[in-house]
């Protein structure tokens, strides 16, 4: 009796579909909101985070926070003014969305503003980040709720 | 300040990444409902023209926002378009599943549906049909490309923005219809490897696999609408 051999390709592509299916049911790269660490209440007010000296205080407008809809990011930083503009990239936590950067104008001796838009997640996530960068000094991530 | 030719580079870029990134996970079980829809047939052309009509309504979708120039205006206006978008593709990959399981004959089903025009009750038939015609899988992508989708809005408020930067409405046009289409045409790769991953050709045994694919393609529809109403 002739013995069947095992099927290398076959069993590689097979593994390869129910990876797939499995993929397309989980979803990877989707944080749930109970894994990601909401650190600011942006609906109640403004949130404060260090960037070693420097205190950074973030403030979206108007409140509620909604997602498609036009917001103004505020941004006050303290110390010695800084030699560039400071800039705010958004984005999902686990999750990617596409650059999205808001770029910022000085607003006041140590206020920074600009307009930007949240955009709305089909997975119907509302966590997001906002990643405020200042220029050759460091950046800090603010996680936050937004309404939909 | 990127050049004109970076801008369009950068879009095309970003557009394979959040294919690898984002596309697989939430677009993948159309892709697959696509496939299993093929029940076999050769899928090159109908998925190339499925993403090609994909494509082609980001185009669209990017002229009208660059035109716009402004995003919020824009998403405004598509609001209640997308949601019924959502809604009915859950209904077409349901009507997929249904008659890929043999369950209900496609003759059954159009004698029910209402009519919605003779165009799109040709289309319809054609995609439940046993032998279907690749260039169907176009108006598929064409319709499916205005489901929502974070990334696409992403890349949307650039292409509204270009049309800001831009002197004229005609600028703010074509601008916003080339970066959509440059992100479209990125995210082609990433869709199309799912889609010959998907391929089930090569299994012997493919009748209980797809009876099996039916129950999930209805799963995945009853999804999609649940989406959409909650959206």
């Amino acid at each position: 009796m002739k013995a069947r051999r095992f099927n290398f390709p076959l069993f590689g592509k097979g593994i390869l579909f129910l990876v797939l299916l499995v993929f397309s049911v989980y979803q990877p790269g989707v944080s749930s909101a109970t894994d990601v660490n909401v650190d600011c209440d942006i609906q109640s007010g403004g949130c404060q985070k260090q960037i070693n000296v420097r205190t950074i205080h973030l403030e979206i407008l108007p409140r509620p926070v909604k997602a498609m809809t036009d917001l103004t990011f505020q941004v006050k930083i303290s110390g010695d003014s800084l030699s560039e503009a400071p800039f705010i990239d958004l984005g999902m936590p686990g999750m990617k969305m596409g650059p999205n950067r808001v770029t910022l104008k000085k607003n006041g001796a140590a206020t920074y503003e600009g307009q930007g838009v949240i955009v709305r997640c089909k997975s119907g996530k509302t966590i997001w980040q906002a990643t405020v960068t200042l220029p050759d000094i460091g950046s800090v991530v603010f996680t936050f709720d937004v309404v939909y | 300040m990127l050049s004109t030719s970076s801008i369009y580079i950068l879009f095309f870029t970003t557009g394979v990444t959040i294919g690898f990134g984002h596309c697989i996970g939430m677009c993948g079980p159309i892709v697959l409902s696509l496939s299993l829809n093929l029940k076999g047939a050769p899928s090159v052309w109908p998925h190339l023209f499925y993403n090609s009509g994909r494509t082609l309504t980001y185009g669209l979708l990017g002229a009208i926002a660059g035109g716009m120039a402004s995003f919020t205006r824009f998403a405004e206006s598509i609001d209640g378009l997308q949601k019924g978008v959502m809604v009915a593709a859950g209904v077409i990959i349901i009507l997929m599943g249904l008659g890929m399981t043999g369950w209900v004959r496609t003759s059954v089903i159009f004698r029910a549906a209402p009519p919605v025009g003779t165009f799109l009750t040709r289309i319809f038939k054609q995609l439940l049909q046993e032998k279907k015609h690749p260039l169907m899988y176009l108006p598929l992508g064409l319709l499916l490309g205005l489901l929502p989708c974070g990334p696409v809005y992403t890349a949307l408020l650039a292409a509204a923005r270009s049309g800001m930067e831009a002197d004229t409405t005609l600028g703010g046009v074509l601008s916003g219809a080339g970066l959509m289409l440059c992100f479209g045409l990125g995210t082609i790769p990433a869709l199309f490897l799912v889609s010959r991953l998907t391929d089930l050709r090569w299994l012997r045994y493919r009748e209980k696999v797809y009876q099996l694919g039916g129950v999930l393609m209805m799963v995945i529809g009853l999804y999609f609408i649940w989406q959409g109403l909650q959206y």
